[in-house]
Formats: structure tokens, sequence, C-alpha cells
């Protein structure tokens, strides 16, 4: 969906938020609070406390209500999170996980296998209705862009654009966050190149990235290792294409040694959405709600900005003025925001399908 | 001892020290660059100083001396029995020794859950203890392979068989041969396993984080995940902390069972 | 004490050890093995069989061979194909070196601490893997690794001009040689301790060279040990996987990353091509450890 849309989505959105603000701002329902209490845990997974500010989400909420957390592998993917559940469909213990945070497609799979309930948060209305399930069986949370991390200790000229990765001042320079074949970032790394090099033209941008990247494999610029914080520090990847979410909070842990910036592209800017659901057997359904009421909260949803994750509900926040000017400072320029595409489930499908089939042809990064 | 097999060994040795060496000392070199301006430990206090690290450590130690425990009673009357009396399954045996080095520890973990979850037959999901009892059991699997292998290769340099023998003619029941006699001799093996055992179970991550127990493997992702420099000290601790402990459990075998080991090494 | 090493258990008929009637004998004997059976039982067979079984359904749960079919596909094989290259090169490699260093540290004259510093740093080695092993290579020999640079500038050496890289295939087995030595070190150091000193000297007595004394009374005693050790190192190539993902993730193309993309799947969720690839890996292990079973055998009767 382009971005035009979704400022209109949006703007209609944040006309409904101003009508349904005092709902929006009440807090969770007093019953709500004491069935989960009466549960006394809630069991989340894949959420390192360094994506997106969980760390200090998940502290906030045990701070609040007095519940328990069970942190269950925080480096699963989205199918990790999907199996987990199937596999503890008969277990009331600890570790069946209560909620997921997944990757947009894996929403409508998992509840067409039946393994999510219905919830609408209190502050419902305030979500776009593109980032949500009609039915309430999974909702969007956050959002972030492609954007280049560089160490600037080792890369003198900052890179603006995706063409500009080509130049030979980047030799051995440039790393995808993942593997392609297997990690969302990296495939959007991808695509976001190709429709930057197919001049916005969806249906080119999966076989121009390809392209590109295997142009990028054969000037010698392209470092086929997983790019990390610790890898851009030592130097092995200076440049590294990460959500602008994971690349900022690593500017901030790393601390300026090296140092580092964070660069949105000027073409080709690519939003990746996740999504929340509550597991349709979850041994703590009421504190999973609780935890969901939590998030959607305004406090919630400026935990997520706070990690740098553009929330759902940010324009109904911003239209209400709850964004801590500070805050807005450290995120990269709304401008550069402007131009990101939000790919369709569809669009997903069909480009995710070609790069994870041809990577290994058409890049050819298989050295022997 | 002939002079050109010494120097020869002293090369093997200098070749592995340096081999081994110098990716530890790269990692440590780079752990000290957490500061811009000059080495410090600064990497090292961080790590040190979290409250969960001592915690999650000594869990990890626990667990791993009841696996050792655990795995060197399941398999060396195992290995022995299978070497004496049934060597027609050791093909069977051995098979599955190697499935836990190609299953994915995710799918072994997965089917835990499935089979034992709190409203199943065997319920071992349903308190902590009970579910340790599950992840002891789960690294006693992950461990089958190096455990089993020590030990068969132990068995196959001592005459197992007359050895057995002997202690039956003179009167011995089976448990008396294998703790008296058998085990004895093949200390260094099971020493071998152990250790092995031991480094598995320290570093084990998938199934603790899914049975979400608080282990030292988890809580290394926790700590290591998204930072730079945190995960090269955290490495090399872990590294040294297990290094001391195996050479304390080394120590102590040693001297508990001096008397009756012999060293069969000429010349040392 | 006979000179000759030990003969195959299978040569000797179990009811020559335990009186009783063969067959009630041979009934009793399996009760030895049961605890392990069950255990094995219990603890691995059946919850990897009950999700294993999913190889053989689609995503609705009706049975299927599409699973198994797509192994058959052209990058499912050469995935194979290159687990298989690495796993053997590796576990070669890491015997040969592992048994030198076992030699070194049994029978090489060396000062007594070596031995136990050996054997304790070889129990953690054998495990360091992964993320910390791939990054250490990484801060080694990687592009702007020390090593490198201190080769570059007090050398004048660049080992990359002259086409060496740490992201290859070469690359991805010298880091997987950091556990697979300290394994076959572990493994083989008890059966070289059980090379008695008395042979040797027999077979010098006797005239023989060196040679000699290896290949006809050294090797055949070790042989099943250095067979097995190498058959598991093998298998636990053929496992690894985060350590390949991390160094040589986008490029070479293994197994293990190829099923937990199934599994894990960021992207591509197909659990039961997963759940195939699995019982692919199996089989291949299944395999090679019939072949070593063949290859132990004929040592035996070479010998016998």
């Amino acid at each position: 969906m382009q971005r035009t849309r979704w400022n209109a989505v949006m703007a209609a959105v944040a006309a409904l938020g101003a009508v349904g603000a005092g709902a929006a701002r009440a807090d969770a329902p007093a019953a709500l609070v004491a069935a989960a209490r009466a549960e006394g845990q809630l069991t989340v997974i894949a959420l390192p406390h360094d994506w997106c500010g969980y760390g200090d989400l998940i502290a906030g909420f045990k701070a609040k209500y007095g519940l328990k957390v069970n942190e269950l592998n925080p480096d699963a993917g989205s199918g990790d999170e999907v199996e987990a559940i199937k596999a503890n469909k008969g277990n009331k213990g600890p570790q069946a996980p209560d909620v997921i945070d997944v990757g947009l497609s894996f929403g409508p799979q998992a509840r067409e296998a039946g393994l999510l309930q219905p919830y609408k948060v209190s502050t419902w209305n305030s979500i776009p209705a593109s980032a949500k399930d009609a039915a309430g069986y999974w909702y969007g949370d956050y959002y972030g862009v492609l954007a280049f991390e560089v160490n600037t200790d080792l890369v003198s000229k900052v890179p603006t654009d995706w063409s500009d990765l080509l130049k030979p001042e980047y030799k051995n320079a440039v790393a995808l966050a993942g593997d392609p074949r297997t990690a969302n970032q990296a495939i959007q790394g991808v695509y976001a190149a190709g429709l930057s090099q197919a001049h916005g033209n969806a249906a080119n941008a999966a076989a121009a990235g390809l392209k590109f990247f295997a142009a990028l494999n054969k000037a010698g610029n392209f470092v086929p290792v997983i790019g990390k914080a610790a890898s851009l520090a030592q130097g092995t990847t200076p440049i590294i294409v990460r959500w602008d979410y994971n690349a900022l909070a690593d500017r901030d842990t790393l601390k300026g040694n090296p140092k580092v910036t964070v660069v949105v592209p000027k073409t080709g800017v690519v939003a990746g959405v996740y999504v929340q659901g509550i597991s349709a057997y979850a041994p703590h359904p009421n504190a999973a709600k609780l935890w969901m009421e939590y998030l959607y909260s305004d406090e919630g949803q400026v935990g997520w900005l706070k990690g740098y994750c553009h929330p759902s509900r940010f324009a109904d926040l911003a239209a209400r003025h709850k964004v801590p000017a500070a805050l807005l400072a450290k995120l990269p320029a709304a401008a550069s925001y402007k131009n990101a595409v939000f790919p369709t489930l569809e669009q997903q499908e069909a480009y995710k399908a070609a790069i994870t089939k041809q990577w290994d042809q058409v890049v050819g990064a298989n050295v022997k | 001892m002939k002079p050109a097999s010494r120097v020869g060994a002293w090369l093997a040795i200098a070749t592995g020290s340096l081999y081994f060496l110098l990716p530890l000392f790269a990692t440590f070199e780079f752990s000290l660059r957490m500061r811009r301006e000059a080495y410090s430990v600064e990497a090292y206090r961080v790590v040190l100083t979290d409250p969960g690290f001592q915690s999650a450590f000594a869990y990890s130690v626990l667990m791993a001396l009841l696996t050792v425990v655990a795995s060197i009673a399941l398999v060396v009357p195992t290995a022995c029995w299978i070497e004496l009396k049934l060597p027609r399954l050791r093909a069977l045996v051995e098979f599955i020794t190697l499935l836990p080095l190609v299953i994915p520890a995710i799918i072994i973990v997965f089917g835990y859950l499935r089979l034992y979850n709190s409203s199943s037959i065997l319920p071992l999901t349903g308190n902590a203890r009970a579910t340790d009892l599950l992840l002891v059991c789960s690294y006693v699997t992950l461990s089958l392979p190096y455990m089993y292998r020590s030990v068969h290769s132990g068995l196959r340099a001592i005459d197992v068989r007359t050895l057995c023998e002997a202690s039956e003619s003179l009167g011995a029941r089976w448990s008396t041969t294998l703790m008296r006699v058998v085990a004895p001799a093949l200390k260094s093996a099971i020493m071998s396993g152990a250790f092995l055992t031991f480094a598995v179970v320290i570093g084990e991550f998938t199934m603790a984080s899914l049975l979400d127990r608080p282990a030292f493997g988890p809580y290394l992702q926790l700590i290591g995940a998204n930072r730079a420099y945190e995960p090269s000290a955290l490495a090399i601790i872990a590294f040294l902390v297990t290094w001391a402990v195996m050479g304390l459990i080394q120590v102590v075998t040693r001297n508990a069972g001096g008397a009756g080991a012999r060293r069969r090494t000429p010349g040392a | 004490m006979s000179l000759s090493p030990q003969s195959d258990a299978s040569a000797i008929a179990p009811a020559t050890i335990v009186p009783s009637p063969a067959r009630l004998a041979v009934r009793l004997d399996w009760l030895g093995v049961l605890p392990f059976l069950l255990f094995a039982l219990l603890f691995l067979l059946l919850p990897t069989g009950c999700l294993l079984v999913g190889a053989f359904q689609d995503a609705q749960g009706h049975f299927t061979l599409a699973n198994l079919s797509h192994l058959l596909e052209g990058n499912v094989l050469a995935a194979y194909r290159i687990s298989l290259e690495v796993s053997a090169v590796s576990a070669a490699v890491g015997a040969v070196a592992g048994f030198a260093l076992a030699w070194a540290v049994v029978q090489g004259g060396l000062p007594a601490w070596i031995r136990p510093s050996l054997l304790t740093f070889s129990g953690v080695a054998a495990n360091f893997a992964g993320v910390p092993l791939a990054f250490a290579f990484l801060c080694t020999l990687g592009r702007t690794g020390l090593v490198t640079m201190l080769l570059h500038r007090y050398a004048g050496i660049d080992p990359y001009a002259s086409g060496f890289s740490l992201l290859s295939f070469h690359g991805l087995v010298l880091t997987y040689l950091y556990f697979q030595i300290p394994l076959m070190v572990l493994i083989v150091t008890p059966a070289l301790e059980g090379l008695r000193q008395e042979w040797r000297e027999a077979s010098d007595s006797l005239g023989g060279t060196a040679l000699h004394y290896w290949l006809h009374v050294a090797l055949p005693v070790l042989a099943p040990s250095v067979l097995g050790a190498s058959l598991l190192l093998f298998a636990n190539a053929f496992g690894a996987v985060a350590t390949a993902y991390a160094l040589t993730g986008s490029s070479l193309n293994i197994v293990t990353i190829l099923l937990f993309a199934q599994i894990r799947g960021d992207v591509l969720h197909d659990p039961n091509l997963g759940y195939a690839l699995a019982l692919g890996m199996i089989l291949i292990t299944g395999l090679s450890s019939a072949g070593y079973l063949w290859l132990s055998a004929r040592a035996h009767r070479r010998q016998a």
C-alpha cells in the first residue's frame, strides 16, 4: 500500500481517535487486572530486551501489575513462536507462550491454524484498519523501515541511497542482517534495494533486487556475513542493512564506540509490520489480555517509540500530543518516512518466494 | 624416548596451541575495546556485576554435575553389557547414540512438550523440580554421543572380557565387577566423557530456554544478543570458568582414585 | 597376557560366558540393556518420532509424500552435498590432527602437566561452537582480523590478496576444526593409553621398524576407536548449524540451515518440509553408521 493511502487512513483514524480519546486514555478495567493477578504470571516468547525497548516494557509491566513474566527463547523467529504454541497445546505450565509477536504474514497463518484467540483492546479503534484483523485475532503493533547502519569510524563517506552502495569506496563493506533465504530482515532488504532500482515498480522489485546484490557481490562490496552489532564494531561489516529501530538501538548501546550513523535511504524505503496475538491455548488468558491493554495504552505505545519502533497508534498519539518532544527529536526526521512503502500480504508472498528460491543462483555468493 | 618423536610431539603441541589460543586471544583483545580511548575491562565489569550471572552459572553447574552422574550411570553399564553379552545390538545402540547430533534440539524439546506436558500421562512440566528432571534427561540425551563414544573407546583399549571373567571366577557379582574392576580401568575414558558432557550442559541454550529454566545458556543470550563487546567478554569468561571447574573435577577425582589408577604411559 | 590385541567380542558366542541355558540367558541379557533402551525411547525416539511423522503430512495433517519429493529438488540436494563435504573434510582433517595431538601427549615424552591441561581444554573447546566461535575466527582471520593485520603490518603478507578468504568452504572447515580436533583428542587418548609399552618393545626386539609397529600392531588395535571417533566427528559436523550460519550464512547452503529456515521460519514456514529434511539427515547418519560398522568388521577380520 502506498504512503499516500496510509496517510489518508491515518488521518481518518486520527479523527476517530479524537472522538474516542476518553476511552483510549483509560487504564485497564479493574476486573481484568484482578483476574490477571489471580493467574499470577505471563509467558512471552521471542522478545529480546534490545528490540523495540521490550526490556523496559517488560520491567514496566512487572512493576505496574506485580505479575511474573516468563521469557522464553528471545532468539526465536516468527516460525518458532507459532511452533511453540502448537507444541504446547496441552501444556498449562510456564513453557506455553501466552502471547506472540510475529511478522505480518504469520498473523493470518496462525489464525487459520486455529492458534489464536480474538481480543479487541480498549484502544482498538485507533489502530489502522489495514494493520489489524477485522475479527480481532491479530493486530499490528509497530513498524520500522530498512535503513543503513554505518560505522563512521571505518566509513568516511556515508551512503545516502542504494545505488551509492555499488561505489568502489565501499569494498568489503555491505552486509545484510540475516540470510536472505531465511530471515525476514534480509529478504525485505533485497526487496527494498530492488524497489529503489526499479523506481518503485513493485512487480519487478524482487528481480531487480537480486540483480543489485549480484552486482554488489561481483564488485566485491558485499560481505556474506550476518551483520550484527559485534561485527559492525569489529570491522567485518561496517555497513549493515537493518531495521531502523535495531540500528538506532545499536547506536545507543555502542555509546559512540564506534560512532554509528543511521541513514534511511532516499528511495526504496520499505516498512515491515509486526503483529501481536493471544494464543488460543494460553494458560493465562487474562494476563495475556492485560499485557495487550498495557502495550496498546499510551504508556505502552510510547515505550515502543522509546525503542525507536513506530507504534501502530502513532498518528493518534501525535494528534493528541502524547509524544514527548525529546523523544521525537531522537527519531530520524519524519520526512524520511514519507516515502515508506507497506507491501501487502500478497506482494510479500510473491517476492519472498522469488528471493528465497533464486538467491543462490543469481547472487552466487556461493564461494567454494 | 627417541628424540625425534619428542621433537615431533613438541611441534604438534606448539601448532595446536597456536591454532587454539589465537582465536581466544583475538576475542579477548576485542573485548577489551569497549572504551574508545584505551583498553579496559569495562565489558567484564558490566558482565560480572550483573546479578543474574552467578545464579545462572550455579544452576547450570548443578545441572551439569547431575547430568554427568546420570549419564555415567546409564552409559557405562550399558556399554559393558553390549560389549560382553549382546554384541549384535552394538549397531543399533551406536546408531541411537549418534541421533542426538543430527536431530536438532528444537525438535526434541517440542517433542517433550507434546508428550510430557501438564495434561499428559507423565506430566513433567507441571512444577519446577519435575521440569528440572526433564531438563537433566534432555541433557543426558544430548551428551549420549560423547559419553558413549568415550566409554566405548576405553572399553576397546582394556581387555574387558578377561577382566570380567577373572572377576567372576573370583566370585564377584556383576555390580561389584562393574564398580570395582571395570570402572577404575575406564577412568580416563569416563573422565573424557564427563568433560564433554559438562561443557555441553553449561553452554546449552535451546532446551533450557524452551523449558523455561534459569540456565546459563539463556542468560548468555539475553545479555549478549545485541551487544558488541559484552558477548566476547562473556565467551572468554565462560571458557575460563568452565575450564577451571573441569580442572577442579580432574584434581578431585585424581586424588580420590589415586591409589587404584595405574598409568600406562611410558616414560611419563 | 597374549600379544594379540583383544579379540572381537562377536567372535565368541555369549553362551560361553553365561553358564545357564542359552535361550533363557539371551532373554535375561536383554534386561541388561532395558534401562538404556527405555531411556532412549522415552527421551529421544518417541519425542522425535512424534514430530518427524510430520514429514509425511501436509499442513492440514493429511498423509502425503510431497515433502519427500521436495527433497529431490536441486537446491536441497546441493545443500546435502555441501553438508556432506564439509562434514567429511572436517572429520578427516580433525581425526588426523586430533590423533597427532593425542599421540604427542600420551607417547611424546612431554612434561606431565601438559596432558591434563590439554584434556580439560579440549573438553571446553569441543563445545565452543556457534556464534562465539564464528566471531572469534572473524576477529582472528577475518579481513580486519588480528592475525591478518599483524601479517600485513609486520610480514608484508596479505592472505586475502592471495585468494584466501575465511568466508568460504575452506574457512568454514578451518573453523569447524576448532571443535572437531578436541573431540578427537578426548576420545582417542584413552585408547592410546591402552597401547602397551611391551608391544612396542616386542616389535622392536623382533627387528621391526617403527612403520612395522604402527601398521601391524598399533593401528589395528586403535582402528575401532579411531574409526568410531571419526564417525562421531562426521555426525557432529553434519548436525552443526550455528557456526555455519554465523560465518557463511548467506553464501554456503548447508542442509541444517535449510532445515532451520523451514522450522524457525522468519519467512518460509513449512515445518513438514523441515521434518522431511531431518529425516533425510537421520537416513544419512544411519548409512554412515552402517559404513563404519562394515569398515570396523573388515578391520577385525583382517587381524583375526
